[in-house]
């Protein structure tokens, strides 16, 4: 169970490829601190709109917002904390980020404008990561919370993301940024092409085939950054702290589909290469693999053939007859799908560190958008004595109820 | 539903993230070229799941073949890029030289959109290949990158076409904004599962390809698709005395039930944000998802 991951760290960071209900697992954590007494905010990437309203807040936006405590009642049980919930605007907060180490307002506004520093703020692969991050720093920063829990991009390449703070940096390496910066400033940009024979050489080539404008830009942007960079890679240095810091725990949320989990092997290897190990992992909406009687069937297990004694089984046990073909069917529908994703999933554990603790949560027959909701995600994610709708004890030979 | 993508030459499928966007992809390349189609399935990033799916081993350079009259490519626009310069610049030494450049990694890096604008072109590129006197592809499949990343992609020829300077980029992305626009030879496929999240990005999407791209349309995909006869609350109660078995039974039909009702409502939210001839794959129960499963989805596609 994740309650001793939770409740030992500060930081949990939510990781895992887009679609398995990251952004719903990220609240739900941050919920249960709430309810813990934690001061706990959750950052979400995705417009989760119906997530938000279902908070009771209209829209999300890139400041926390306080969780009306009248909404956490709507969880069943007094709040003893608080929850703030905010979202990430990409562009607003690079642009926040300018305003906060621009030397001078005269600097902010020509960076603001430039056309390459537009793209670059909506468009550079990693630059929604890293401002990510870059808010996660500046909450961790902030005393007023002790309980934060991000939500990652849905990216499909996820690694980007912790990968993004070293990228930016790299990218805004001085000793090239001076090649565009310098002739630049010194003698405008026509001076440039001549200045170096082989820097002139390389321009005057990628001009030809590209158009000159995006290079003035290019060149133009850097100048006006160039004061900033210092501020860029302290921030870097933080951000690597923070991320491997005894206080952050990174939680893998994934499915049990095949392809969910050939990311996430992919993804938890590497992060354990980044010396970024996981806490723990959330298999999301797995279908239940039920403790047939094996002896109750003929090869041991529920198969196809089976059909027609489950519905015999039905018909025994005083189910009306309407429907009762369709419901055995889906109920051998239900057992092979459920028995592929338990081999997966077990095969995917074995890569995994023995001690690592991961839950189970069911594929519930509804979608998760209200405090009640989330609070049905709990008695999984916790343990069986937060509230009444305790998980049956899988694969354990209890059954439930 | 499918004839209507019946002599479209680009099918772009975009969607967002964990809604079986390659999948779709895969069902319609592999449908193609099971009807004697010579295909290009090119995917935009690199997927570990359609390696898999198609047999595709480690990584090679250029189109590969996986099944008769099905070719993979991977595009990557920094490689379409160095390939580009190959063209523009004759002197393979010079090419060496600026593409090996810390500079050149820096540029393609910065220049607004180019990498994006070089993988578009890239697909173009393929398109136009004339192979004794035929096109080489009947058919172009992409594999687009989710949703937020594939609009980028989409807008960057036009862009392009105003923001560089006159030059050979320019010239280039008049080329494929062309094609980009061509209802005759384009159409994109939104692909999207019924449940919330999903529903509103495409909702979303719809709105920009239309209004702001004014791109042309093909088919919808809804995919993973839940059907019940009954509605969860029609779901027989489990009677007095129930087995286990029985009891199991009837939370695995109350669960189906669930998610069918769910579907059925993000649906016809669909029918209203999206209005696009639709397609609506089925929910698939397989213990593993192979190359038949993808077969099975296409047929039940065409069968629609």
């Amino acid at each position: 169970m994740l309650e001793r991951l939770v409740r030992d760290h500060r930081v949990v960071v939510c990781v895992g490829s887009g679609g398995v209900g990251k952004t719903t697992t990220a609240a739900t954590i941050a919920l249960w601190g709430a309810l813990e007494g934690r001061r706990a905010v959750v950052l979400t990437i995705d417009p989760a709109r119906r997530l938000a309203n279902s908070l009771g807040i209209t829209a999300l936006g890139d400041e926390p917002l306080q969780v009306d405590p009248a909404v956490l009642a709507g969880a069943g049980r007094p709040a003893q904390g608080t929850l703030a919930a905010m979202m990430l605007d990409q562009k607003n907060a690079w642009d926040r980020l300018v305003a906060r180490h621009a030397p001078s307002d005269e600097v902010r506004e020509r960076i603001l404008k430039n056309r390459f520093y537009l793209n670059l703020s909506q468009n550079f692969a990693g630059s929604h990561e890293y401002m990510a991050i870059e808010q996660l720093c500046l909450l961790c920063e902030s005393d007023e919370y002790d309980l934060i829990v991000l939500d990652t991009p849905p990216t499909k390449r996820a690694l980007d993301f912790f990968e993004a703070p070293e990228r930016i940096r790299d990218f805004l390496d001085r000793k090239v940024v001076r090649w565009f910066v310098m002739p630049y400033l010194s003698q405008g940009w026509a001076a440039a092409k001549t200045l170096n024979r082989t820097v002139g050489f390389l321009f005057r080539k990628l001009e030809e085939a590209t158009g000159v404008s995006a290079l003035a830009e290019v060149s133009d942007f850097f100048s006006a950054m160039s004061g900033m960079f210092d501020a860029f890679t302290a921030r870097t240095d933080v951000i690597h702290e923070i991320l491997r810091s005894p206080s952050t725990a990174f939680v893998l949320v994934t499915g049990p589909e095949e392809q969910v989990l050939t990311e996430a092997e992919f993804f938890s290897e590497r992060m354990q290469g980044m010396e970024m190990p996981l806490g723990g992992v959330v298999f999301n909406r797995v279908h239940e693999e039920m403790n047939v009687d094996s002896a109750a069937f003929r090869g041991g297990t529920v198969a196809r053939v089976d059909e027609d004694e489950v519905r015999a089984a039905l018909l025994d046990g005083g189910v009306p007859a309407a429907h009762a073909s369709w419901l055995a069917a889906n109920f051998v529908d239900y057992q092979l799908l459920a028995r592929g994703e338990a081999l997966r999933m077990e095969q995917f554990r074995g890569g995994l560190p023995r001690k690592l603790p991961f839950v189970t949560v069911p594929n519930f027959d509804t979608d998760l958008h209200d405090p009640a909701g989330l609070v049905r995600m709990h008695a999984y994610l916790f343990g069986p004595d937060t509230e009444t709708d305790a998980p049956s004890a899988r694969r354990s030979g209890g059954r439930r109820r | 539903m499918l004839e209507s993508l019946d002599g479209r030459r680009v099918l772009f499928v975009v969607g967002k993230g964990g809604v079986g966007k390659s999948t779709v992809a895969t069902a319609l390349a592999v449908s193609f070229a099971e009807r004697g189609k010579g295909v290009l399935l090119a995917q935009m990033e690199p997927s570990r799941r359609l390696a898999e799916l198609l047999g595709v081993t480690g990584e090679r350079e250029g189109a590969v073949e996986t099944l008769p009259g099905l070719h993979v490519l991977t595009v990557d626009g920094e490689t379409a890029l160095s390939e580009y310069l190959g063209l523009v610049l004759p002197v393979r030494r010079v090419q060496r030289m600026v593409v090996e450049s810390k500079l050149y990694h820096h540029f393609v890096a910065a220049a607004p959109g180019l990498k994006e604008l070089m993988t578009i072109g890239k697909i173009w590129y393929e398109e136009q290949l004339v192979v004794k006197g035929k096109p080489k592809w009947d058919v172009i499949v992409v594999d687009a990158p989710a949703t937020g990343h594939v609009l980028q992609y989409l807008r960057m020829p036009s862009a392009a076409a105003e923001a560089f300077g006159p030059g050979l980029v320019r010239r280039e992305a008049q080329k494929v904004t062309e094609l980009l626009l061509d209802p005759v030879r384009t159409a994109v496929c939104p692909v999207t599962t019924a449940e919330e999240m999903p529903v509103n990005e495409t909702t979303e999407m719809y709105q920009q390809l239309r209004e702001r791209l004014h791109m042309p349309l093909g088919v919808l995909f809804v995919n993973r698709v839940h059907t019940a006869p009954l509605a969860p609350a029609d779901v027989p109660a489990a009677p007095a005395g129930a087995t286990a078995l029985v009891t199991d039974v009837l939370r695995c039909a109350h669960e189906e039930a669930g998610w069918a009702a769910i579907n059925r409502r993000y649906l016809d939210r669909l029918r209203e944000t999206v209005p696009m001839p639709t397609v609506v794959l089925p929910f698939l129960f397989a213990e593993e998802f192979g190359l038949d499963e993808v077969r099975s989805l296409i047929a039940s596609a065409e069968g629609a």
